[in-house]
């Protein structure tokens, strides 16, 4: 069985009166690639911050490869974390960066940096004052693959990244986790795009977790048919249903669960269309509009 | 699974406290302009004005030993501190935030960083007391220009110059840091709470002497302490920053 490197119960955060993480539970287990998912301001970052002892939480419990992280130098020089918000000491460069990073990152691997230096065409002797929004991003994905610290962090590391970068990352992360598996935490709000990257889906929403699933289950958790209204409300009257759309006598909604083998012929006999779900679209329905309408009913009924 | 983990803390031999320690020392100097490059362009600028000044004056026929005198008031020595005071504050509102994303330890990053300020003391203060001496040995580098030679500079030896400078660049860096660990940790209610004690503090302190009517009294004992007993009780100041900045550093947060 693989060993667990951070678990979290109950754990909070909260600043003033506004809740960023709401007692959380959830367990990190050693070399998979997690997808920390939500919209913006859901409480990914805060969640990050926590699991390297940036933040200290105001309630519940949180271990680290085995102890609470913050203050801890043996829990702490097992991670890395570049915020997507990082803060460089003054006048700094990518190059100063990279200088110092070894004496931070036992495992560090000059030669790989470099080489992403060069996919990523980084400018090394720029001020990170003075760099677009990828080129940031691209030094926080930098430092993150070539520290192959055993938990690893990336916080949007999408942001600004061009098509090619993107997948130049993509490439990367996976080559070099094949030669070196480690635990990395993932958060983005693009999902698509890292959506065949990640094995573990944590989704975040106003700071509660709203799904904690294997990638590979969450991908064929969900069904959306369409049809003729009347066969559609039909077919689905008894199912968890997470997102509805409608258009005339048309009507397509979306179910939780997976479909069984009779179940599929029933619903090819009332002329229905089956189609899956992407990881993507089953979020926006998880975490979209109609499902914060319906909680915000709750609250006011 | 309840219990907590399976993989439990593995220490690596070879590295020491020290070396985490000392690996801040380093991340402050990589960049090597922001402690020792700027302060001496400062100074550097500085005693160029105050020599092409004294150029000015002696050319115009005013004698070299009273040009020398009428710099004695000049604070061209003192203008790097503003500058180290913002270094200090940098130091915690960006090197602070980026080395705990590299796994540093609060404590381990505040006692590098106190090393670091140190070791900048000891270099400003040994180069500045021996640029007294040259200064005097130069007569004022041979044009009558005070630079170094000044306010209570050079006149009771090397050793004296090199501890007021010592403590007074220990006060700037550590001030400058330790206040900037308050806005770290509790961010503008703790700026606020701060700035409205130090007022109530020394109101209440002035309220009091002069109540006392204790200010000629307070005037002769700064007299009687000299410029050495002063700039011990500044030393003193600093290493209030310093332990406070350590306690309060502990829980601070990144921006």
């Amino acid at each position: 069985m693989t060993a667990t490197v951070a678990s979290a119960k109950g754990l909070t955060k909260r600043y003033g009166s506004f809740t960023a993480v709401d007692a959380v539970d959830f367990t990190l287990e050693e070399n998979r690639i997690y997808g920390l998912l939500g919209r913006n301001g859901a409480g990914k970052t805060t969640i990050m911050q926590l699991l390297t002892g940036q933040l200290f939480p105001n309630a519940g419990e949180l271990e680290v490869f085995g102890r609470a992280p913050a203050e801890h130098a043996d829990v702490l020089r097992r991670l890395c974390f570049i915020a997507e918000s990082q803060r460089y000491p003054e006048d700094f460069m990518p190059a100063h960066v990279f200088k110092a990073a070894p004496w931070f990152f036992e495992n560090w691997d000059a030669a790989f940096a470099e080489r992403l230096v060069a996919d990523f065409r980084l400018p090394l002797k720029r001020r990170i004052k003075k760099l677009s929004r990828g080129q940031l991003s691209a030094v926080g994905v930098i430092v993150g693959l070539a520290s192959r610290a055993p938990m690893t962090f990336f916080d949007e590391p999408y942001l600004g990244l061009d098509a090619v970068a993107r997948h130049i990352f993509y490439d990367r992360l996976l080559e070099d986790y094949a030669e070196h598996p480690r635990t990395i935490v993932l958060s983005t709000h693009l999902i698509d795009e890292v959506a065949n990257l990640l094995e573990h889906v944590i989704l975040i929403d106003q700071g509660r977790i709203l799904l904690d699933r294997d990638a590979e289950e969450v991908r064929g958790s969900a069904t959306t048919v369409a049809g003729a209204r009347a066969a559609v409300d039909a077919f689905t009257a008894d199912r968890p249903v997470i997102g509805r759309e409608g258009l005339g006598g048309l009507a397509s909604v979306t179910i939780d669960g997976r479909l069984d083998q009779a179940e599929r012929i029933r619903a090819a006999e009332l002329g229905l269309e089956l189609a899956p779900v992407s990881l993507q679209q089953l979020i926006v329905h998880l975490t979209g509009t109609d499902l914060a309408g319906s909680t915000e009913q709750e609250k006011a009924a | 699974m309840t219990t907590a983990t399976a993989t439990s803390p593995v220490r690596t031999e070879g590295r020491s406290r020290l070396n985490e320690i000392w690996r801040i020392v380093r991340l402050h100097c990589v960049n090597p302009s922001i402690f020792f490059g700027v302060p001496w362009i400062i100074l550097g600028g500085a005693w160029a004005i105050t020599v092409v000044i004294a150029i000015i004056l002696t050319s115009a026929g005013a004698p070299v030993d009273q040009v020398l005198e009428g710099f004695r008031y000049s604070w061209a020595v003192l203008s790097p501190q503003w500058y180290l005071v913002a270094v200090g504050v940098q130091a915690i509102a960006f090197t602070f935030s980026f080395a705990l994303g590299f796994g540093t330890t609060r404590r381990d990053f505040w006692l590098g960083t106190s090393a670091m300020f140190m070791f900048v003391a000891v270099e400003m203060a040994a180069a500045i007391a021996t640029l007294v001496q040259i200064e005097k040995a130069t007569n004022g580098w041979w044009v009558g220009a005070g630079m170094f030679d000044t306010l209570w500079y050079g006149q009771e030896g090397w050793l004296v110059d090199f501890y007021t400078s010592f403590a007074l660049q220990m006060f700037v860096l550590f001030v400058g840091a330790g206040v900037t660990t308050i806005y770290m940790r509790w961010r503008m209610r703790g700026m606020l709470t701060l700035v409205a004690s130090v007022i109530v503090i020394l109101l209440g302190a002035i309220a009091a002497i002069t109540a006392a009517d204790g200010w000629m009294g307070l005037w002769e004992w700064f007299a009687s302490i000299g410029i050495v007993g002063g700039f011990t009780i500044v030393l003193g100041l600093a290493l209030v920053c310093a332990v406070g900045g350590y306690l309060v550093i502990r829980r601070a947060t990144p921006r």
